[in-house]
């Protein structure tokens, strides 16, 4: 067992997440218990050994509650109740002992800003107006106020009004017209929340990611987002849980530039006050123009732009996850490096920005995947690993906009990838059955059994960052260095020091490091255990292969005379 | 200076052996010692201003050294490698390689001490880093450079002249306004010495300190990387290559611009009339029939080129002109995970101080980076592959998209491209041609080509 080096158990350790790595699963595509085709909380209950075994530290759910399902669960219809086809709140709760007991936590998605038009809420709001809902949502009479909030899905909606032809007034969304605003002026919007988040917290949960955070509030003369009101709930819902439920994490969704998302920690001088994490969204893209630019200057220049966080916070960076942004949702002014580069770039848009997985996108190349991997585990941030990705899963763009990276995992080479005993015809969506992704060939089964796999790798990976608290917690030191393709930091947690060098060129490249502020250290390369020449006043001189990496511990040399 | 009796001898047999030392192979005849100042340390170091005098083959010759020395009464391992030899007060070491002397260096210039014929400046609230140690870097042609860390970076002057260094001045100047795109000036120091030739006191820069840009490299080695990534796709053009760096040459494009207009602030600027532009052409006219002369190859392009400076000669004038940095190319920008950065405000290191600091339009960089594109785009090229016409292509595809994207980003900051002046960016890059060719031509013969080919474009 490697339980030993696992983060301290639930309800020990409040900064946990800034060590944890996080695995986004879709409980929908994981493992089906009970043969109907969809994967349920009782299949990934029993999936549990397996991301035991790879190592990850806090399993992050998806909604999966009731819900009409128009908008991938994120119309939520109970806030209380999950989707049948899940299971029950029953199941629920063994699936957080049965993670508790491994050592694993769970965080759920709760989407706080709007909910489906299916809510009884939302029901009793347009059909009593007077009632004790009436004013749950935003209602007008007119269409036309504030002009200033842009209209997120400009390829559906056209405005972020609708009528509602039962209460005979337009409703606030500033996403689907089929998932209306909540009102959060109102008092008992705020209760009803708090008592929702309650009712997962008194079940176990380590907390939630809060979807589309920047939006809770409206006011004239305003573009609707980031407003002070929206800051000050939000420090209401961290005081409920630091009083009530110590040690759970709040992550924050808002997609915005990392200047503007620091906001969302609150207080630096009280090591935070809003939210635990946010995403730090720009990384991602970032990561992969490197690496196309054979240069370090795109990840080096987003770093150096990314203001210090207060003490008791963490961002969550990833590669892929289950709803793939588009580059205008992440960029919107014009002195953004990213449209710069996009602009002379049009292929580079277009790989970005559709949704695929990250083998696919790296043409399955089994270097890049490790770098990017690597680049992951140890840029500053607590990493949110893809289901799937571990054994570099493929997708299948023909199912469309989201759905194509959220097929079923691919468990076996037997029937449905091992995923569900049901009829092939019956399964949520098709697993994928190409040549190269396809389940005979790539599956959790085949790669357990060779340690050269993809998935032993990445499990070798997580174990090294685990027995090393400066990825998690470490300061990022950019080193530079003589050759512009070589990305090279140190991550630094008191006498935990990690030299990190990366290779974004298809060639073998050598760079000279100026590592004089650990003259007479010694690097021993964390993977293999080998010792490298020590560091002494002269530039220190690396190869590395294409697309290679390395991970260093620098240690103190002992006392020579 | 009894002690240092034997000093010029040691100096005779050392500084021909140094990479700084101008005219390797020309016998010295002696070292004179023009100034001397005791910098105070635990070890005697005098900082030393010396006279080279040699036999070049155009006749007796004349360069002025900064040379500081330390004497120990013993030998150190350390720096064994810059052990001069013995006098007869103690050993003689080169002082920039002892850390303990450089800290001291860096006390007085964080003091703003004036130590007689020495006098250290620090620029107001800046943050010298005393207390860290130095490292001597290597690759230096005409100074030598410490890091202090990775915090500030020393230049030492070795070969002097009187007068204000002007990398300093504009640096100084620069440092009143918010201009991101130079490494901030922390200090320099400057010093009196006897003029080698009638002894009379003269005054001149000695060295500067400077930020050191950490995570820096230089613009020409990030684009060889960005050619060999084309090279390696030979059915692929430029903008279709992951390595594409028309995003940084446009970024380039608009830190030149930026400068350019801090520059305007702070340094005097002038508008040149008729006959100034008419004397600007003159001087690119004689120049071109110079290289004619020695380069016949280029005699068929003549009459075209020719006609640009006639072009340039009969504008009406009003050309607006300040300073400029002189001498920009690849190799004197670097990126920063921040941005470009400019370094090097030298002007042109051959040519006499009164003449660097002419004021000039700055089209005259914009031609310089332009050029300095070209030679990025075929120097790959030349090198490994010589006759391979198709990836000749490729490489003035590459070089016409990065010039274009430069010109774009100058433009995006300045309001008009300079290649809307285009006669004046015409005359400026024919004439920097004219001088590569007769470069190349004494040089490296094979690489005529470079130029050649840019003045057969520039003819058409």
């Amino acid at each position: 067992m490697v339980t030993h080096h696992r983060l301290p158990p639930p309800g020990s350790d409040p900064l946990w997440f800034q060590r944890a790595v996080f695995y986004e699963v879709l409980v929908r595509s994981f493992a089906d218990s009970n043969s109907d085709g969809v994967g349920d909380l009782r299949g990934l209950i029993g999936r549990l050994d397996y991301l035991e075994w790879l190592g990850v530290d806090c399993l992050w759910l998806p909604p999966f509650f009731a819900s009409p399902l128009r908008d991938g669960g994120y119309d939520v219809a109970s806030y209380t109740d999950i989707l049948p086809e899940f299971g029950t709140v029953e199941d629920f709760s063994l699936l957080l002992e049965k993670a508790h007991e491994r050592g694993i936590r769970v965080i759920i998605d709760m989407v706080m800003n709007h909910t489906s038009d299916q809510h009884p809420w939302f029901q009793a709001s347009r059909n009593d107006p007077d009632g004790p809902y009436g004013d749950f949502y935003v209602w007008a009479d007119t269409d036309d106020r504030y002009p200033q909030a842009r209209i997120i899905f400009v390829d559906t909606e056209v405005s972020n009004w609708t009528f509602d032809p039962v209460r005979r007034q337009y409703f606030w969304h500033r996403f689907f017209g089929h998932q209306p605003d909540l009102n959060f002026d109102n008092p008992a919007v705020h209760e009803a929340m708090l008592d929702a988040l309650r009712f997962w917290l008194d079940l176990g949960v380590d907390g939630f990611r809060l979807d589309a955070v920047p939006y809770l509030y409206e006011r004239d003369g305003t573009t609707c987002e980031n407003l002070p009101e929206t800051h000050a709930f939000l420090r209401s819902v961290r005081r409920m849980v630091d009083t009530e439920y110590p040690d759970r994490v709040l992550l924050c969704e808002a997609n915005q530039w990392p200047e503007d998302v620091v906001e969302y920690f609150g207080d630096p001088a009280e090591g935070g006050d809003e939210c635990h994490m946010a995403f730090h969204f720009p990384v991602m893209p970032r990561i992969f123009m490197a690496v196309r630019r054979e240069s370090r200057y795109p990840i080096s220049e987003i770093l150096e732009r990314t203001p210090t966080i207060p003490s008791g916070c963490q961002w969550g960076i990833f590669l892929r996850n289950h709803d793939e942004l588009t580059l205008e949702m992440v960029t919107d002014e014009e002195r953004d490096y990213m449209w710069a580069e996009y602009a002379f770039d049009p292929r580079m848009k277009a790989n970005i920005g559709i949704r695929r997985r990250l083998a696919p996108l790296l043409e399955n190349d089994r270097n890049q995947i490790e770098l990017f991997t690597a680049l992951l585990l140890s840029l500053p941030g607590s990493p949110v690993l893809y289901y799937g990705d571990e054994i570099g899963m493929g997708d299948n763009i023909w199912l469309g906009d989201r759905d194509g990276v959220r097929t079923p995992m691919q468990w076996t080479p037997d029937r449905n990838a091992g995923f569900s005993q049901a009829d092939p015809g019956r399964l949520t969506l098709p697993v994928v059955m190409d040549a190269v992704y396809g389940y005979t060939v790539t599956n959790v089964e085949a790669q357990s059994r060779l340690t050269s796999s993809l998935l032993h790798w990445t499990r070798r990976m997580l174990q090294v960052r685990r027995e090393n608290p400066a990825f998690g917690l470490g300061a990022f030191v950019d080193v530079g260095g003589s050759n512009p393709s070589v990305l090279s930091f140190v991550r630094h947690f008191g006498d935990d020091v990690v030299l990190c060098v990366n290779n974004l060129s298809r060639f073998p490249q050598p760079v000279e490091l100026d590592l004089r502020r650990w003259e007479g250290w010694r690097p021993t390369e964390m993977t293999g255990g080998v010792p490298f020449p020590r560091i002494g006043e002269l530039p220190y001189l690396l190869t590395v292969g294409n697309h290679g990496f390395y991970w260093f511990q620098l240690e103190p040399a002992e006392e020579t005379s | 200076m009894t002690t240092l009796a034997g000093m010029e001898h040691l100096l005779a047999d050392w500084l021909p052996s140094q990479r700084w030392f101008a005219g390797k192979d020309w016998p010295v005849s002696a070292v004179r010692v023009l100034a001397h100042t005791p910098i105070g340390s635990e070890h005697r170091v005098e900082h030393l201003v010396v006279a080279v005098d040699q036999h070049a083959p155009a006749g007796p010759t004349t360069t002025v050294y900064q040379v500081p020395v330390e004497v120990r009464p013993d030998r150190r391992d350390r720096i064994e490698h810059v052990h001069l030899g013995r006098v007869e007060a103690g050993f003689v070491y080169d002082a920039l390689h002892d850390r303990e002397v450089t800290g001291r260096l860096l006390e007085r210039l964080d003091a703003g001490d004036d130590l007689g014929g020495l006098t250290f400046h620090r620029v107001e609230g800046a943050q010298v880093p005393v207390g860290v140690e130095s490292l001597v870097l290597g690759g230096e042609q005409s100074n030598t450079s410490l890091a202090f860390g990775d915090r500030a970076l020393l230049k030492v002057f070795r070969r002097l002249v009187p007068g204000t260094n002007p990398d300093i001045e504009v640096h100084a100047a620069l440092a009143r306004t918010d201009c991101p795109h130079v490494a901030p000036l922390l200090g320099w120091f400057d010093g009196t010495w006897a003029d080698p030739g009638d002894g009379h006191p003269v005054h001149g820069s000695l060295g500067m300190l400077q930020t050191f840009l950490v995570t820096a490299t230089d613009g020409w080695r990030l684009a060889l990387t960005s050619v060999a990534d084309l090279f390696a796709e030979r059915d692929l053009h430029a903008e279709e290559v992951g390595g594409d760096f028309a995003g940084e040459a446009y970024r380039l494009g608009r830190a030149t611009a930026t400068v350019h207009a801090a520059m305007r602030e702070v340094l005097p600027t002038a508008v040149w009339d008729t006959a100034q532009v008419r004397s600007t052409a003159e001087r690119m006219h004689v120049r071109l029939d110079d290289a004619v002369h020695e380069v016949p190859a280029a005699s068929s392009l003549a009459p075209a080129l020719h006609a640009a400076f006639d072009e340039l000669a009969a504008l009406p004038g009003g050309v607006p002109v300040q300073r400029v940095h002189g001498d920009l190319h690849l190799g004197q920008v670097l990126r920063t995970s921040v941005n470009w950065k400019l370094i090097d405000f030298e002007g042109e290191p051959e040519r006499p101080v009164d003449e660097r600091v002419m004021l000039d339009t700055p089209v005259r960089d914009v031609a310089g980076m332009l050029r300095s594109i070209d030679y990025a785009a075929l120097h790959t090229l030349l090198s490994e592959h010589p006759d391979d016409a198709q990836l000749a292509y490729r490489a003035g595809e590459w070089a016409q998209r990065n010039r274009g994207a430069f010109l774009d980003g100058y433009a995006s900051v300045a309001g008009s491209a300079p290649g809307s002046h285009e006669v004046l960016l015409r005359a400026y890059e024919t004439d920097k041609a004219v001088y590569e060719l007769v470069y190349e031509a004494r040089n490296r013969p094979a690489w005529t080509v470079i130029p050649l080919t840019a003045l057969e474009r520039l003819a058409s």
